[in-house]
């Protein structure tokens, strides 16, 4: 299928894009970092063309749907959206060193997607829902600022160490000063909140329209709960008692472990009502 | 805080507990560590399957920590309890404090306020007082909101804000939290959820609840008129195993009469009367039949026959008809019933009717013929049946979190003030003060931004 082939094309994109952003960091040459925007800015374009043209096939073959309710769709929505996203942030904020920690998370996702069965199936009845659409788009926005937010923590405990001992240089020299990636974990996780939130309404009001329940704690909802608690718990540490720093992005990355939780690991290891996902 | 702990009354050490962030956190934290449990040992399982993962002693363990229905054990609730308390008690603790910050807020940049903010510009400009007061006050009203103007002595103060909104979404969100909880409430105490099977053509009165322990009265009828599983098909035309739609045609019935019909499928509900029926499931109910049309030797029909499995048949008059095997594509001729035929003082005589071939048992001569008509099998339909006043009070709660949520992170509380005295040299001074409840790098630009613009004004 000619989505597939697209899709085979962005995995490449994002590879040759962390390799450029990685070897930018280390070789010290911003042209490296340059072309590996060029790259990502590449990639959105194909995978985006590629999600429509999937969009397009399936109508072709009388399933017509938005490709977002298997594993491979899933996951290759999330490395899109992880790929918008951190564009946007590349561009906010005018500093390329993100790119080496935020794209290899797309990369690693869309090689998952690989080895995953990439045919167009059908809809089984239980997904034949316009709630599907707010849904699925909702959560993933939210799953990919957690993304972006852990990737900026993990650059953030590593600028922190070298602020503390007064070392300057190296590759971490070439990174946004600690205050600025301090405030970039906030602010991501301030974007994927709401919509997270937004995730788990849609969810509830989908299923109470399915089945006639809003909330039954099967294991994704509960997941899904859980990773709100955390960024809940990160905000108000956050706000109201100053958790800056450390403290605040090894919580962002606990939540994003939440994250990768709820999102593969319910379809992976446990069994319930929600595992559309996992085929 | 700085008093001595041991002579505070007891309430307030209370009131201090709930009111504090370190608990609101420690029970976030909390109830995610808990909730992960009840994701690990599946809920609400019959006991079997669980004797298949855990020794007894285990289940005794799990069990005496209510690990089986961990979502509704007492100290599970007690949690989300707990939950409930600490945020009430927070919004109670610190709304008034923002009310009065809000109704009141400090028009004067006094000295005390000056030192307290972080960002302060000062300049001098020459004229008097009173020929820049009013530029002052108007470029201001451009900048952020009209200002207050206070005339102290020989000091002219402004103050503007916006986004005062902003200092009031997290407590919109707090409140969601608790009408979802009253919604859900609601729901458990005046709602249920029941479930039912209902066979093509008949009607039921009656739902049983989940556990199936009961049943409860409806006061209407629900009749399934027909129950339909269509399939995808491929690229060919064929049908697939893919279920593409489970489908059932309902009837409501009040005293009898049919008062509405609707075609229920998967996500596309019926609902009458505030209780709601979902497509779940679906089964044969009884055996299937074949229908067989008996034709006299012109070809006229002269009746039909229902045949079971192995049920002889008779036709008066004639000798008795049983279905033996069916087959849906015998030997390449499509569907296929094998009959057995037996006449009065005959051996029984066995041979296939063909379902696309109706005149083919012409061939035999005889009385009458047969014409296989296909067969037909009964389904029930499964059905989830719940009933929940709360939910809309869920939906309200959650529309006011998410708003709530985008005015707490997106909106901030911008304020401004401008104080200017004339100095002995006949200059003015003025000083420029800010602050920002939210995102305060950002708005740091901004305040450069908004300095130079005002130090520009009048030149």
């Amino acid at each position: 299928m000619m989505n597939v082939r697209l899709f085979d094309l962005t995995t490449l994109l994002f590879g040759v894009a962390s390799v450029n952003y990685v070897a930018a960091l280390y070789g010290k040459k911003d042209t490296l970092a340059r072309v590996g925007t060029w790259i990502c800015i590449a990639a959105a374009i194909v995978s985006t063309a590629a999600i429509g043209v999937r969009w397009a096939e399936s109508y072709k073959m009388g399933i017509g749907r938005i490709p977002v309710t298997n594993l491979y769709e899933s996951l290759v929505f999330f490395a899109w959206s992880v790929n918008l996203f951190y564009l946007f942030v590349e561009w906010k904020y005018r500093n390329r060193a993100f790119g080496a920690f935020v794209m290899p998370i797309a990369f690693l996702t869309m090689l998952f997607a690989f080895t995953n069965e990439s045919s167009i199936q059908p809809l089984v009845p239980a997904l034949q829902s316009y709630w599907l659409h707010a849904h699925v788009i909702t959560c993933f926005v939210g799953y990919a600022a957690f993304a972006v937010s852990a990737g900026v923590a993990v650059m953030y405990l590593l600028k922190a160490r070298q602020e503390e001992s007064k070392t300057v240089g190296g590759v971490v020299g070439f990174f946004p000063s600690s205050k600025i990636l301090d405030d970039l974990v906030y602010k991501s996780i301030i974007w994927g909140f709401p919509f997270l939130t937004a995730g788990i309404i849609t969810g509830a009001a989908w299923a109470n329209y399915a089945w006639g329940t809003y909330w039954s704690w099967d294991p994704k909802e509960t997941w899904s709960l859980i990773v709100w608690l955390v960024y809940a718990a990160f905000l108000h540490a956050r706000i109201t008692r100053g958790w800056h720093g450390k403290r605040a992005a090894i919580l962002s990355i606990v939540g994003f472990l939440a994250t990768i939780m709820c999102y593969l690991g319910v379809n992976l290891v446990l069994s319930g009502l929600h595992s559309y996902g996992g085929t | 805080m700085a008093e001595d702990k041991r002579s505070q009354p007891v309430m307030d050490k209370v009131w201090n507990f709930f009111t504090s962030l370190k608990l609101a956190i420690s029970v976030l934290i909390i109830m995610a560590v808990a909730s992960i449990f009840g994701t690990i040992v599946e809920q609400n399982q019959p006991i079997e399957k669980y004797r298949q993962f855990y020794s007894d002693a285990t289940i005794r363990m799990l069990d005496a920590l209510n690990l089986f229905d961990m979502y509704h054990a007492w100290w599970f609730l007690l949690l989300l309890v707990l939950f409930t308390v600490n945020l009430s008690c927070c919004t109670l603790d610190r709304l008034p404090r923002v009310l009065k910050v809000v109704r009141n807020p400090k028009t004067t940049l006094d000295d005390n306020l000056e030192k307290s903010l972080g960002l302060v510009g000062r300049w001098k400009k020459k004229g008097s007082l009173d020929a820049w007061a009013d530029p002052y006050a108007a470029a201001m009203g451009k900048i952020v909101g009209k200002p207050v103007v206070t005339r102290d002595g020989e000091t002219v103060h402004l103050y503007a804000e916006r986004g005062v909104v902003s200092r009031f979404g997290v407590y919109v969100t707090h409140l969601s939290i608790i009408v979802i909880f009253i919604g859900a409430i609601v729901g458990n105490l005046f709602g249920f959820k029941g479930f039912v099977n209902i066979v093509e053509g008949q009607t039921i009165r009656q739902v049983a609840t989940p556990s199936g322990t009961r049943s409860m009265d409806l006061d209407f009828a629900v009749r399934c008129n027909k129950f339909s599983l269509t399939f995808y098909t491929d690229e060919h035309g064929h049908q697939t195993q893919q279920p593409k739609e489970y489908a059932s045609d309902l009837s409501v019935l009040e005293n009898g009469r049919e008062v509405l019909r609707k075609k229920i499928v998967v996500n596309d509900p019926l609902q009458y009367k505030g209780i709601w029926f979902y497509q779940s499931s679906y089964g044969q109910a009884g055996s299937a039949s074949a229908q067989v049309a008996v034709l006299d030797a012109a070809g006229a029909p002269v009746t039909t026959l229902l045949l079971y499995a192995g049920q002889p048949v008779e036709i008066p008059g004639y000798g008795s008809v049983t279905g033996i095997d069916y087959q849906p594509n015998y030997q390449g001729l499509g569907p296929a019933l094998l009959v057995s035929l037996e006449k009065p003082g005959q051996p029984p005589a066995q041979f296939w009717l063909l379902q696309n071939r109706p005149d083919f048992d012409r061939q035999r001569k005889d009385r009458y013929s047969f014409a296989f008509g296909g067969l037909s099998q009964a389904f029930y339909t499964g059905l989830q049946v719940a009933k929940d006043p709360g939910v809309n009070v869920v939906w309200v709660g959650c529309t006011l979190m998410v708003i709530g949520i985008i005015i707490a992170f997106f909106m901030s509380h911008q304020r401004l003030w401008i104080r200017m005295a004339p100095l002995a040299d006949g200059r003015v001074e003025v000083v420029l003060a800010g602050s920002a409840s939210k995102n305060r790098l950002a708005f740091e630009k901004r305040f450069e931004k908004i300095q130079e613009d005002l130090k520009a004004v009048g030149v």
